[in-house]
């Protein structure tokens, strides 16, 4: 299963904003387990990408440091009708992309 | 009820699908490379020089650094970061100063995007949010203290 995003964007003046909320648990790889004393195995996005119709345009590289859930504004240069795509992963390796045409 | 069955089952599946992945398949590889050194980094400045090769930022009005003076929980503290006003921004990094690993997100952008980040972020205690932002090869810096009343990061 891939990591479920959901995504919305809307075009105004040719600066289209992109909002994004990922459903990931973000473990840090730092909190404790109070149980077992040992720190909870890290899980978290580590690598999103942004492109527009194809094209890179932003690349991001975060640490466990991102809240749980993670939410997401970007703003491109891009106009309606014009396909934008998110993609990420995490660093166990798990993938997940989503992508909407702007209206 | 409902919603919180839901999300259980949906928890359930999502970590049999890690258990296939990790089975089946070798770690594959990541979009691009993440900063392991950087990410990793117990101070700020150490981050930022393994990130950019310099700590070395200048204050500036410009970056509009939007963070509550107060954060009720520290888990989910919004960050706002608007550079648009900057010409040429090629990359934003929001820092928390005195989490475990300071540098929590790093953005580079391409001509096509522009200046501008919002997220949440996770902040153990009450300290300095920092946001760097290049642009034209100079690193410039925007500072705002957060006061955490709940802590982020200890659980």
């Amino acid at each position: 299963m891939s990591i479920k995003i959901r995504m919305r964007g809307k075009s105004t003046g040719g600066v289209a904003e992109i909002k994004a909320l990922i459903k990931h648990p973000m473990e840090s790889g730092v909190r404790m387990d109070k149980k077992t004393g040992k720190p909870f195995p890290a899980k978290f996005i580590n690598t999103v990408e942004v492109t527009v119709n194809g094209v890179k345009a932003i690349d991001a590289q975060w640490s466990g440091a991102v809240s749980a859930n993670p939410y997401v504004a970007v703003k491109v240069k891009a106009n309606s009708g014009d396909e934008i795509a998110i993609s990420l992963s995490d660093n166990t390796g798990e993938k997940g992309t989503h992508s909407l045409k702007l209206k | 009820m409902k919603r919180r069955s839901f999300l259980k089952g949906t928890l359930a599946t999502g970590a049999a699908a890690v258990a296939v992945n990790a089975g089946l398949l070798t770690p594959s590889t990541v979009l691009a490379d993440w900063n392991k050194k950087a990410f990793t980094a117990k101070t700020a400045d150490d981050a930022l020089s393994a990130f950019y090769g310099s700590s070395n930022a200048t204050a500036s009005g410009d970056i509009q650094l939007k963070a509550p003076a107060i954060a009720e929980n520290g888990a989910v503290t919004p960050v706002t970061v608007d550079a648009s006003g900057i010409d040429g921004v090629e990359s934003i990094a929001i820092l928390a100063s005195k989490n475990p690993i300071p540098l929590v997100c790093e953005y580079t952008f391409a001509a096509s995007a522009v200046g501008y980040v919002s997220t949440r972020i996770k902040m153990g205690q009450t300290m300095n949010v920092i946001a760097i932002v290049k642009a034209g090869g100079k690193l410039l810096k925007a500072e705002q203290e957060v006061k955490v009343t709940i802590g982020g990061c200890g659980g």
